[in-house]
């Protein structure tokens, strides 16, 4: 036979076929849904971009509280790093970010991180607000987060590495984003010492797990 | 407190190790019907557990839940005996139908509401 019959190794990719992906089939080989685990993968940072614009917000009416605000910067740039280390895993499933932002907030895994206030049209009645509230908000967002992560590394678990290695990186900083909040509103609330026992981030927005220049740096 | 009977369909094209079986717990008027089937090793699917994503989705068959701590849950689910378990606490005994996502989806979609209208 020819070398140019021959065909590139098993499987269903033609040689030179940019139909499809080997590595895609390969989880498909391993019995995981790869267009399902994309879907999953764009709520997921549909959540992660969402709670990196709300904390954004929760940071600026932390007035009078620059711990917290030192922390909730951590865990806001965090989170956009998140949403930039999966995104091109979704271009490489054979997806694509949603062309409307409108879209890809209504599919956010997690609610958005509001402030919990009322609001009166666009305008939030800040008399009511206080740190309290938004540690509280700040608490529960990480702690979808960490449900959305765990989920998405049981469905990836001995089937695909690389998202697997992915989701638990970002997991372990979402875990320390609990953690640190427990803390906070532990004092604040309860008036309560319950420990993070975490050190402080070598800058902020560290992301030491998942940062995607660590693993690209063109990124 | 009162404590319900809830009966759950876990449907045969369920990714759950239940799929195909229905069973039955007792779950408390203050319990989120999810957490009670975790609890008892029914391991249903589910993500935010803040009843947003609708990952959790489940058709009410009989029964009464109160759904109000659900994040986004509209008047329409309820009209179409949709639930998310995540966040309903029962007010009777309940027959429900596991794992209906896609059917979820579809009916947000066909209300324009989202994660529907985004994914269909």
């Amino acid at each position: 036979m020819a070398d140019d019959d021959r065909r590139h190794g098993s499987g269903s990719v033609e040689p030179g076929s940019t139909d499809k992906r080997v590595g895609m089939e390969a989880l498909r080989e391993r019995g995981l849904d790869p267009e399902e685990l994309r879907e999953r993968l764009i709520d997921a940072i549909g959540a992660e971009f969402s709670t990196y614009y709300y904390y954004t917000n929760l940071r600026m009416h932390l007035a009078g509280h620059e711990d917290y605000k030192e922390i909730t910067e951590d865990a806001r740039l965090e989170d956009r790093a998140h949403f930039e280390l999966v995104a091109p895993r979704v271009y490489e499933l054979g997806g694509s970010l949603p062309g409307d932002i409108g879209d890809f907030m209504g599919r956010a895994s997690c609610p958005h991180a509001e402030l919990p206030v009322p609001f009166e049209g666009e305008t939030p009645d800040l008399s009511q607000l206080d740190a309290e509230g938004i540690l509280e908000v700040l608490l529960e967002a990480e702690r979808c987060a960490i449900r959305t992560w765990s989920e998405i590394c049981d469905m990836t678990h001995g089937k695909d590495p690389r998202t697997y290695d992915m989701a638990s990186r970002i997991l372990q900083e979402e875990v320390e984003h609990e953690a640190w909040f427990i803390e906070l509103l532990s004092m604040e609330r309860d008036g309560e010492i319950n420990p993070a026992g975490h050190f402080v981030r070598g800058e902020p927005g560290d992301a030491p797990y998942s940062t995607n220049r660590r693993i690209n740096d063109s990124a | 407190m009162s404590t319900y009977s809830v009966v759950i369909e876990v449907p045969e094209d369920c990714d759950a190790a239940a799929a195909g079986e229905t069973v039955e717990l007792d779950v408390a008027d203050s319990e989120y019907v999810l957490a009670a089937a975790r609890d008892a090793g029914v391991w249903l699917p589910a993500d935010c557990q803040q009843g947003w994503c609708t990952t959790c989705a489940a058709e009410l068959l009989a029964g009464e839940v109160d759904q109000s701590d659900a994040r986004r849950y509209f008047e329409a689910d309820a009209e179409a005996d949709l639930i998310l378990p995540c966040t309903a606490t029962p007010e009777s005994d309940l027959r429900i139908r596991a794992c209906q996502y896609d059917e979820m989806l579809d009916h947000r979609a066909a209300i324009d509401e989202p994660p529907g209208r985004s994914k269909r």
